[in-house]
């Protein structure tokens, strides 16, 4: 399952779904919201474009790292502390390609998805800085 | 002909969200961009530098691709086309 959506996801259902036959390992990433002294965060994508993106990483992951399984679910709108905001779960024959799929989807994905995080406060909001701070001016 | 323009978070609350509007044949990318955030002091300041160029971290999608900045100056908006403009990315 590759989505970006409003709602929640049931992760004991996904690693259910992801032990296929030769599984004997699978990884969670729970991306959630910080208590960085904020009231909520907004998320917010350009959906058409980050769900391609999202299936093309989970493409390129599966092959590079032979997992069996990959689901991605990115959430947007506004979401409070503690709440899931990215969940991966992978699966696979070994922990090691479990693990590496897992690290690879996220790095990718927070280099060049097209979607953004702002933090909303007592005073206002403020848009988060994406680690990969480069633009269409900068070769990639 | 007629182009969609579409502003992502910073960008979408200087400008809004998609921007359909006419153009004529043979406006490049970077002049299309310029003569919406020119209605936008704070957001002409926020996508273009001193020079008129794209700010270094700015990026920029026709049709769903990213192009270069610095081939934004010759390449050609086409009829239908749905150009995105936004800040990095901050997923995850």
């Amino acid at each position: 399952m590759i989505a970006i959506q409003t709602k929640d996801v049931d992760i004991g259902q996904l690693i259910n779904a992801a032990k296929q036959r030769g599984t004997g390992a699978v990884v969670v990433f729970d991306g959630v919201v910080r208590d960085d002294d904020i009231t909520e965060m907004e998320l917010e994508a350009y959906e058409e474009v980050a769900v391609k993106e999202l299936e093309k990483i989970a493409g390129e992951a599966k092959s590079l790292h032979k997992l069996l399984s990959v689901d991605i679910i990115h959430r947007i709108g506004r979401l409070s502390v503690g709440e899931n905001i990215l969940i991966i779960v992978v699966s696979a024959g070994h922990r090691a390609e479990a693990y590496a799929g897992s690290r690879f989807i996220i790095e990718a994905i927070k280099a060049g998805v097209p979607i953004w995080k702002k933090e909303l406060t007592k005073d206002g909001g403020r848009w988060v800085t994406g680690e990969h701070a480069h633009g269409s001016g900068k070769s990639r | 002909m007629t182009v969609k323009v579409r502003f992502f978070a910073r960008f979408r609350e200087l400008f809004g969200t998609d921007i359909v509007t006419d153009v004529q044949n043979g406006t490049s990318f970077i002049d299309l961009i310029k003569r919406i955030a020119g209605k936008n002091t704070e957001g002409y300041a926020a996508i273009f530098d001193e020079n008129g160029s794209f700010r270094e971290f700015v990026v920029l999608m026709q049709n769903g691709r990213r192009i270069d900045c610095a081939d934004a100056a010759t390449t050609p908006v086409a009829d239908g086309d749905e150009i995105a403009v936004f800040p990095p990315v901050a997923g995850g």
